[in-house]
């Protein structure tokens, strides 16, 4: 036939009508859909979860997640697309939004099908709510109230498996728990770049693994328990340690190293439980180490929480009572220039403005020596050497009040000749403790700190010092980012914060300011640093936690209230208590 | 207080002592002002000239503290209203969220909330009737009335598990079966309280004291009960036919043969009279309910409302997210208002609860049945006599809890 054909002289062949091009996108550079009926514009390859998300449509899902590269494997992500091969349920995760595509989010088809991936990753689930550190933050428990709400029919045992497995230092696994959604797979992969975890065996045999005989000890192994979507992967530190419901949320920063990561500070009366990354493109996007994760237990152990007088032991003394025998001490050798001020870039950025001021104004000092922690290790992620969170924000004090920063190992030797004999210590963390002996031959060690070290005992007056989680404040992390943190709760014990003890000092020794807050400390003192901080707004912390009068509450959080609302008072009314807290100490 | 104007005499017969106004504080501490009222009366001789009423000093913040507690937390906060009957609060709260919810309740259960309601409905009037007549001079009325009621407090702890408060209904439902062979019991135990009931009744209804100082005394009209904004027995003492179980029947009402007694004087007399009427019909109801009651479930099975039966919050996993999730969030009762009206043992109980589909109230109010009878207490008590105050005090019947919340 073909050859037949070959040979006939043949008509130029009819030219075949082609095929409608896709029509001319509506929006163009962007792709234009609907989704639930609703058009949805949004930019070529965006996922339709995230599409979705855009018009306030939430497509629930386990495995997915917007840092993490695309598995699609819980299945719960499931919506009816109209360019679907065979009219299958697709992955919203996946899919790109396409010209032109319907996509269906409530249809009953999905809804049905929800409920039965629900079935499916509930079946060998264990009863463990009551006793699960995830309970009050899980999305099992979520989407089955949401999407499923049908009994068990399970009619045979559920498969057992390992209930404790010690992944690492900060990381345990309840292999019973997991529903394979691989997040913390790919997170130690794509992330941490440092791919310890696995999936090994297989159906529902399948476990999280780490190589044998490896554990998982990355420096970055606690987000994994923070991207764990049920209670598979518990921090060691926080198991058991509380419910999630009795916890309050405060926007907090680690104080771990110069990189200022954005944390909640998960607080239930007057102790931190744990900090959790609170999301930052600019800074930490959603993540931090586990030094940074574990540095909270500070502020609650070991801390200074009454004042003392004389080295050692020393007696105990009315803050206050001490703050005027500080005075006393320092004045006479101020006027005798042996004195010096030492600063520790942990002190935040209103602390070291009240400080500089005393220095400068009522004693007269012109140089001031940085204390701060040693150097620790460095990544390319998130960790800095520099373990201070505030290093930038002293210089730019410094800069302010032209004083002159001198390393703490000048200081060391200064006392060890004897030309320096008192010291006013804002912070007491050094680089170097082997130098603490040293500060016994002072005259006069006046110390603020948070808690004790080696430097303490040498104080011949200890005053307490209340930390970033009992005040509100700024750091200025090491890119010269200005950063607020906000008060979790009130300063415990005697102790009060750095700025605070400075401004009673600088009262003390004559000076005329009477800040009540660091709120109008900033707003007086702010200003010498002359622009120095950008476009940075103090009050710019967005308020998320607060609940004031009769603002609804919204459904969905953990027992219906907001985040930190349980044991904080309406902003307008907390200035009144801490004016009161300020008058009446 | 002092002034020394005095009226001017009639005749010369009449002329009164020359006497000097005196403001007395009658309570918080007086057997008759039930412990919690302090009434500031201003006395010229023996008549009341005018009168502020203190409603007290419960101070509970009812209203305020059910939003921050989840939906059926509010069931104890509603217990402790009227606490003399308690049922009847549970029910009016539950109407009205179910209303938000749409949800429709089995019928075995609004049986059971009938039944817990006209029980309470007894113990609710046994308490007034004892209380009036002690507070007039009978102790025997008093007691006989408490046995009575304390008879029926058993029964219901049988039901409920408390005398007080019961914390009986959910929403969707109600939270107890009732025990094998209860109804008989409970029939047992009305049979002595007619027995009691009529026995109050042959001590007071024709005892002269009891009859001077309640009869004539503290008359409120039918048009001063409408202005006053009355419900319950108070208004239909003065002559209005008004009952919500009639008028606007919820439940089983509908289903149910029973009359609704109206007085004629609206005097204190009539407003006890009333009372006991009300004991005989309720006393109706609930034999009729008895008889009429079927088998069924005692709660909806929607399970966006319900917590999951305790085998499966025990033993599944489904089952126990379900119930922390009600439990922690508390029911996401659909956006929007609704007011719910019942006739509680002093007058319309009114919920109005509005809801912005959390797990909380956003807000609720309380029409308490008690409060414009106690409002109206120094207009109907003016110019009467000093002693009137008690009485009529005692036959509006005011409670504490449900008036100060």
């Amino acid at each position: 036939m073909a050859e037949n054909n070959a040979n006939v002289p043949s008509a130029p062949p009819a030219v075949a009508p082609k095929p409608p091009g896709p029509p001319p996108p509506k929006n163009p550079g962007m792709v234009t859909c609907t989704i639930d009926g609703r058009e949805v514009i949004s930019k070529p390859g965006t996922s339709v979860i995230e599409a979705a998300k855009t018009i306030g449509v939430e497509i629930p899902y386990y495995c997915y997640h917007k840092r993490l590269s695309i598995a699609a494997n819980c299945r719960m992500c499931l919506v009816e697309m109209t360019n679907a091969p065979g009219g299958k349920l697709m992955p919203a995760c996946q899919m790109p939004v396409a010209e032109g595509v319907a996509v269906q989010t409530q249809s009953n088809r999905v809804l049905d099908q929800r409920r039965a991936t629900l079935e499916f990753l509930l079946l060998n689930h264990p009863v463990d709510c009551a006793i699960c550190d995830q309970a009050g933050e899980c999305k099992l428990q979520d989407y089955y109230f949401q999407h499923d709400l049908k009994p068990s029919r399970l009619d045979v045992p559920k498969v057992e498996k390992e209930k404790r497995v010690v992944l690492g230092p900060l990381v345990v696994l309840d292999q019973e728990r997991c529903i394979l959604c691989t997040r913390c797979v790919r997170f130690m992969s794509e992330v941490a770049k440092n791919p310890q975890l696995g999936v090994a065996e297989r159906g529902n045999q399948s476990t999280i693994v780490t190589f044998p005989g490896k554990p998982l000890d990355s420096k970055y192994s606690g987000n994994v328990v923070d991207l764990c979507p049920v209670g598979a992967l518990t921090s060691r530190e926080f198991r058991f340690a509380g419910r999630v419901w009795f916890m309050s949320s405060a926007q907090s920063l680690c104080t771990g190293c110069a990189r200022g990561c954005n944390t909640f500070l998960d607080y239930m009366s007057e102790s931190t439980y744990r900090y959790r990354p609170r999301e930052n493109e600019a800074v930490n996007q959603e993540w931090m180490c586990d030094d940074g994760r574990l540095s909270y237990k500070s502020l609650n152990v070991d801390r200074v929480l009454a004042a003392r007088e004389g080295r050692g032991e020393g007696k105990a003394l009315p803050r206050q009572e001490a703050v005027t025998r500080a005075a006393e001490v320092l004045k006479p050798l101020a006027q005798s220039k042996k004195l010096a001020a030492l600063f520790s870039p942990v002190a935040s950025l209103e602390d070291l403005l009240s400080a500089a001021v005393v220095v400068k104004e009522a004693l007269g000092l012109t140089r001031v020596y940085v204390g701060g922690r040693p150097d620790g290790w460095q990544d390319d992620l998130l960790k800095r050497a520099d373990e201070n969170p505030n290093r930038k924000g002293l210089e730019l004090v410094a800069q302010a009040f032209g004083l002159e920063l001198r390393p703490f190992s000048e200081l060391a030797s200064a006392v060890a000749a004897g030309s320096v004999k008192g010291v006013w210590a804002v912070g007491a963390e050094v680089p170097d403790l082997a130098q603490a002996p040293g500060f016994g031959k002072l005259e006069a060690f006046v110390c603020q700190a948070y808690g004790t070290n080696a430097l303490t005992p040498q104080a011949t007056l200890l005053l307490p010092a209340a930390p970033h989680s009992e005040m509100d404040g700024t750091f200025v992390n090491f890119e010269g980012r200005a950063q607020r943190f906000e008060l979790a709760y009130w300063p415990r014990g005697a102790s009060r914060p750095h700025w605070a003890l400075a401004a009673e000092l600088g009262a003390a020794l004559g000076l005329g300011y009477r800040w009540q807050t660091s709120r109008e400390l900033f707003e007086e003192l702010g200003k010498r640093l002359s622009g120095a901080l950008g476009d940075f707004q103090w009050d710019s912390l967005p308020s998320v936690g607060k609940r004031s009068g009769l603002t609804p509450l919204q459904a969905g959080t953990v027992d219906g209230r907001l985040p930190g609302y349980r044991e904080r008072v309406a902003p307008e009314v907390s200035e009144d208590a801490r004016l009161a807290l300020v008058r009446n100490p | 207080m002092q002034s020394n104007d005095r009226q001017m005499p009639a005749s010369d017969l009449d002329a009164p002592m020359p006497s000097k106004r005196m403001v007395l504080n009658m309570g918080p501490s007086h057997p008759a002002m039930h412990g919690v009222t302090r009434a500031v009366v201003e006395l010229d001789g023996e008549s009341i000239v005018q009168m502020k009423l203190d409603i007290g000093f419960l101070h509970r913040g009812f209203e305020k503290s059910c939003e921050s507690v989840t939906w059926n937390q509010c069931f104890p906060y509603t217990d402790r209203l009227n606490y003399v009957s308690a049922i009847m609060n549970n029910v009016g709260f539950a109407l009205a969220v179910e209303k938000l919810c749409q949800l429709e309740i089995p019928e075995r259960a609004s049986w059971l909330r009938v039944i817990g309601s006209e029980v309470h409905r007894i113990c609710d009037h046994l308490t007034l009737i004892g209380a009036m007549g002690m507070e007039l001079g009978a102790m025997t009325v008093f007691l006989y009335a408490i046995e009575a009621r304390d008879l029926l407090w058993d029964r219901l702890t049988e039901l409920c598990g408390a005398r007080l408060t019961s914390s009986y209904c959910r929403i969707g439902g109600v939270a107890r079966d009732m025990p094998e062979g209860w109804d008989q019991k409970v029939i047992q135990s009305l049979d002595r309280v007619a027995e009691l009931r009529e026995e109050i009744n042959g001590l007071l209804a024709r005892n002269r004291i009891f009859m001077d100082r309640t009869q004539g005394t503290g008359v409120v009209t039918r048009e001063q009960a409408l202005e006053f904004g009355f419900a319950g027995p108070c208004l239909r003492a003065s002559g209005e036919p008004w009952d919500l179980r009639k008028a606007s029947p919820y439940l089983v009402y509908d289903r149910l043969d029973f009359d609704i007694p109206v007085g004629a004087n609206g005097d204190n007399f009539d407003r006890y009279m009333m009372r006991i009427e009300e004991l005989r019909q309720s006393d109706r109801i609930l034999r009729q309910c008895f008889q009429k009651i079927g088998p069924g479930e005692i709660i909806a099975s929607d399970p966006r409302y319900v917590l999951p039966p305790k085998p499966e919050v025990y033993g599944t996993i489904e089952g126990v997210m379900h119930h922390f999730k009600i439990v922690m969030e508390g029911i996401k009762v659909p956006a929007g208002e609704a007011y719910s009206y019942t006739e509680a043992a002093n007058g319309e109980l009114g919920f109005y609860v509005v809801s912005d589909g959390g797990g909380r109230p956003y807000k609720l109010g309380l029409r308490a049945p008690g409060w414009p009878m106690t409002a109206s207490l120094p207009h109907i008590m003016k110019g009467k006599l000093l002693a009137d105050l008690i009485p009529t005090f005692d036959s509006i019947n005011m409670i504490g809890g449900e008036v100060e919340q």
